[in-house]
């Protein structure tokens, strides 16, 4: 009898603390305090076992564990490899910060049905973590639609007509999605018999029974059902989604619904297609064309945000096509540098949001234009914000320079310098809209306090010398503060350390599984 | 006494019947203990004959020994006993749920309730195990007379509702009985086994087409196929809680097993594919029936009208499984009958206890569900997932075998209308999910007030919630297992020939 907690069962566990937390907040629902600390606990559990995994996977390598068969050829199960715990550790590991974060956010704006929001919340960690750990395309499946329903309540969570449009919006467009994701699979096992992810692709011997456009229709097909990624013109669900509370959009935008996305592309890249067939078929340089455009496009959009919150939709949207564009150029660099971005993107942009997050629960402010001079009267999280905003641009010594860089690197490797100006662009249009916000909050006049008593009556009390004080009083604040201080740490410790929690070692295996002898 | 249980099944139900409705004017209080005994009965003879067929293959059973083809011979394979466990489970739960509802809404009628319910219960199970077609005839008329009486006895509306089911059903049933006797004008043999022997030399008889024909288009009128479907919305959607929770999932489901039936065991798999090709009008038949199905289930306000459109579509999805004509699409689509049974009886389950608590079943009266009734709408959004067809309910499996046999006959405008369906059905279910979850208002109102303002507001009584819970947990089950379900049982109903 093998002990429960062995590692062969390390990554059921990990599906099942998810379950247990979603459970658990069902039935203290009427007491807050029990019900948030189920969630803590049960988010440390997670984070704790998923990182146990990493060393093993990096020393013995994949752990694969089948629950039951679905279908002839097809499992439900669980492959643990690089690829998948880098995902999972970001997920896993941000969700402890959220949960801080929003027992501070929900309480100071108090919220309604938190209950309901803290079960979603739990049961669409349990999709992401299930599509990072997914041996196969019906496995993931099942968990790719497990945390797009999941997350369609805290989308909607407002209940405002607006708030309810936006998540008509949201499922629209994701389970349609779906859908397509669906019919590719179902196209995939009707071609060569089964779903598993395999180093290097599945998908090659199926050219000797059908043709290359069958596969790059199919590919299509994929990339149409991962329209999480926020890929344009499959992108406008999550600018609109932005009407969701803060801790909301920290889970659509860095723990887990847009890595989902992404993760899926790279998994289909990888690990269905392999980069062989990709080159073969010449969906590459599209997949880069796709992600440049959306890179350019995003970003002149966001030049024109007033908004905090769709300015950073717009900003991820353009960071999700990098992480694309890193795996589209199909070179060892670029992809490392792709799937480095996928947790140092989390981190930084989750900085981001608890910043915004914060800004408006304590001030109500939500717009950048009334943001002046309010860097100093929040300066840690506006300092956070800063950290996250130069991270975005690829500064060192933050950690959006390492993938940055790496990427870079790639497309010199592989040649294709076009993609290369690409990305020098996008960085610099990065800065060029993320100063004016910098330069608001922190060197703008502050309003004058007449002004701001018509509009802001409660809070103008935030805008007198008292201010600090105000704030370290109330433990609520410090609840939103310090998960924000860390993250925005962490996203310079990733810079001078690339290998903490593994990950860098963990990209260079997924890569090198991939490439093969590289 | 286990070699008897084929006639147990559908003897002690029709026994009871007759009982109930002799002395329940008197004993009003042991009708509801004997309803539920004899169908516990039922469900443990069908489980007992399922797990026989599985470990020894078909069973043949010669009504008071008379042999084929004089007699009246039942013949079991695990088509028929799969059919026998699902009506027999349906039924035993939607008779514990229908106690309090029956009482609400029928309080003078229990008793001629029973009655024709064990009646109708009666004939469904007859028509699955029977092996003759007169015999299949006349249950068919047992379990259509009861189930028109049944559904008479619901809202204001359901009489006229019921009176035209009963006359496009009757001509249902009569073009069915001429079929019937077209074969036996050309073969002289009533008995299914007997007349898959004698018909192969008959194949290219008009006189035997033509019986295949009235049959075919009977069935389709019984089992409302579109466009003959006219009578169904009306009927189950004004019948009372009760009847619709049974009706609507099997009576339809019931007609597409004979339907099978017939197809691949009375006449040889080539004869509808190759000879008659009539599974090519099939696979169209059943698109455009996917298609209007969900198209009118979007435009209904009403929650039990929409699910009957639903139930119009689910039908397309049989339909058109068995008209693809491979192996991997005739799987799915005899999963899909067990899959769609168990999910329509699962929602109308849930519009009983709406029912019971606001008195009414339009999406309106769904709504702050999630508040009030936290168990109901947990068991709504199970049945809801599995029609959309979201994993691991059973629904997504029976779908995916039915796209995969659509690619592989390279049938993609019903694989087309299966998804574009799929989607309809997101939005269909969505519009509840959103009565039911979002009550917070912004203005004056006060926040989570008495939903539609009505004293009985809360979870349903226990008698509903544990067999609709029971179901909704069947539900993810035969999802989480269907594997087992197809390799021992789904597996062998396949003709040979495909």
């Amino acid at each position: 009898m093998p002990d429960a907690f062995s590692i062969t069962y390390r990554p059921v566990w990990a599906i099942i603390w998810p379950t247990l937390v979603a459970l658990f907040i069902l039935f203290t629902g009427k007491r807050p305090n029990i019900r948030e600390s189920g969630t803590l606990l049960g988010s440390l559990a997670l984070c704790l076992t998923v990182l146990s995994m990493t060393p093993v996977v990096l020393k013995n390598g994949p752990i694969q564990f089948s629950v039951f068969d679905l279908f002839p050829g097809i499992d439900f199960a669980f492959r643990v490899d690089a690829l998948g715990l880098i995902f999972a550790t970001t997920s896993s590991c941000l969700w402890i910060l959220v949960s801080i974060y929003s027992i501070g956010y929900m309480r100071t704006l108090k919220e309604h049905a938190q209950t309901r929001f803290y079960f979603s919340f739990a049961v669409a960690l349990l999709g992401a973590i299930g599509i990072a750990f997914a041996a196969n395309l019906v496995t993931m499946f099942i968990f790719y639609e497990i945390l797009t329903i999941s997350t369609y309540p805290l989308v909607a969570h407002e209940e405002s007509p607006e708030a309810i449009s936006a998540g008509h919006k949201y499922l629209a467009y994701l389970l349609t999605g779906g859908v397509f994701f669906l019919i590719a699979t179902l196209v995939t096992y009707f071609l060569v018999g089964t779903t598993d992810f395999s180093y290097h692709g599945i998908l090659g011997p199926a050219l000797d029974t059908t043709s290359g456009v069958t596969l790059q229709v199919v590919f299509f097909f994929f990339l149409i059902g991962f329209a999480k990624a926020a890929w344009m013109p499959l992108h406008s669900w999550l600018p609109s989604a932005m009407v969701a509370p803060t801790p909301v959009s920290a889970l659509l935008h860095a723990v887990a619904v847009v890595k989902a996305g992404v993760f899926g592309i790279i998994r289909i890249v990888c690990h269905i297609y392999g980069i062989d067939l990709m080159q073969a078929l010449g969906l590459g340089v599209v997949l880069a064309g796709i992600a440049a455009v959306t890179i350019v496009i995003a970003n002149f959009y966001a030049i024109g945000q007033n908004n905090l919150k769709r300015l950073l939709a717009y900003s991820t949207i353009n960071q999700l096509s990098f992480i694309i564009l890193g795996v589209a150029l199909l070179s060892p660099m670029s992809v490392t540098g792709a799937l480095l971005h996928i947790p140092f993107h989390g981190f930084m942009k989750i900085t981001l949001f608890l910043c915004a997050g914060a800004i408006t629960a304590i001030t109500g402010i939500k717009t950048i234009s009334d943001m002046n001079g309010i860097g100093r009267v929040l300066p840690i999280t506006l300092g956070a914000f800063v950290i996250g905003a130069f991270g975005m641009c690829g500064a060192p010594p933050l950690a959006g320079f390492i993938s940055k860089w790496h990427v870079a690197l790639g497309a010199v490797e592989s040649g294709q310098l076009f993609f290369l100006i690409i990305i020098c662009a996008g960085s610099l249009l990065d800065v060029v809209y993320f100063f004016p916000v910098i330069r608001t909050a922190f060197f703008a006049k502050m309003p004058a306090s007449e002004t701001l008593e018509t509009d802001l009556e409660p809070k103008v009390e935030l805008y007198t010398e008292k201010i600090p004080v105000v704030e370290y009083e109330q433990p609520l604040y410090l609840f939103m503060v310090i998960p924000l201080a860390i993250t925005a740490v962490f996203s310079i410790v990733y810079c001078l350390f690339p290998n903490t929690f593994g990950i860098y070692a963990l990209a260079q295996m997924a890569v090198k599984n991939t490439f093969g002898g590289m | 006494m286990v070699q008897q249980l084929p006639a147990i099944i559908v003897v002690t139900p029709l026994v009871a019947s007759f009982v109930i409705f002799a002395t329940g004017w008197r004993y009003k209080k042991p009708t509801y203990p004997l309803v539920i005994g004899v169908l516990a009965a039922c469900l443990f003879s069908a489980a007992a004959i399922l797990a026989s067929v599985i470990k020894n293959g078909a069973i043949d059973y010669w009504l008071g020994g008379w042999k084929p083809p004089w007699g009246i011979a039942y013949r079991i394979d695990h088509l028929n006993a799969i059919m026998l466990v699902l009506i027999s489970l349906l039924s035993l739960l939607t008779a514990i749920h229908a106690k309090k509802s029956i009482e609400r809404e029928l309080p003078e009628r229990t008793t001629l309730f029973w009655s024709l319910f064990i009646l109708l219960i009666t004939g469904l199970l007859g028509i699955c195990i029977t092996g003759d077609l007169f015999n299949l005839f006349v249950l068919l008329e047992v379990a259509s007379l009861s189930g028109y009486a049944l559904i008479a006895m619901g809202e204001k509306k359901a009489l006229y509702a019921s009176f035209r089911y009963l006359v496009i059903g009757t001509i249902g049933a009569s073009f069915y009985l001429l079929g019937v006797g077209y074969l036996y004008m050309a073969t002289g043999s009533l008995n299914m086994a007997d007349l898959a022997q004698l018909l192969p030399e008959l194949y290219h008889s008009k006189m035997v087409l033509v019986g295949f024909a009235f049959i075919f288009f009977g069935l389709s009128i019984k089992m409302a196929l579109f466009p003959m479907h006219v009578w169904l919305p009306d009927a189950y959607a004004y019948a009372p809680s009760a009847v619709s929770a049974v009706v609507a999932p099997l009576m339809t489901k019931v007609m597409a097993y004979v339907m099978i039936r017939v197809m691949f065991t009375v006449f040889k798999p080539e004869f509808s594919t190759v000879l008659f090709q009539v599974t090519d009008i099939m696979v169209w038949v059943g698109t455009f029936a996917i298609l209007f199905g969900a198209i009118m289930a979007l435009s209904q306000d009403d929650f039990k009208r929409m699910l009957t459109y639903v139930i119009v579509a689910e039908i397309g999805y049989i339909i058109g499984g068995v008209g693809v004509a491979n192996a991997i699409a005739l799987k799915g689509a005899v999963f899909h009958i067990v899959n769609d049974a168990l999910m329509v009886a699962c929602l109308f389950l849930v519009a009983g206890q709406i029912m019971y608590r606001t008195n009414g079943h339009r999406i309106d009266d769904f709504k702050g569900m999630f508040k009030t009734m936290p168990i109901t709408a947990a068991i709504f959004t199970v049945g809801a997932l599995a029609v959309i067809g979201v994993p691991p309910t059973c629904g997504f499996f029976s779908k995916w075998y039915l796209l995969l046999g659509g690619i592989e006959a390279g049938q993609w405008g019903f694989v087309a209308a299966l998804l574009v369906c799929t989607l309809i059905n997101i939005a269909l279910f969505f519009r509840v999910f959103d009565k039911g979850l979002f009550t917070h208002t912004h203005g004056t109102v006060p926040v989570h007030a008495n939903p539609a303002g009505n004293p009985n507001a809360g979870e349903a009584p226990l008698s509903m919630l544990i067999p609709a819970f029971s179901l909704a947990i069947v539900i993810v089950l035969v999802g989480v297992f269907n594997q087992t379900i197809v390799n021992h049982v789904i597996r062998f109903t396949i003709p040979p020939g495909f």
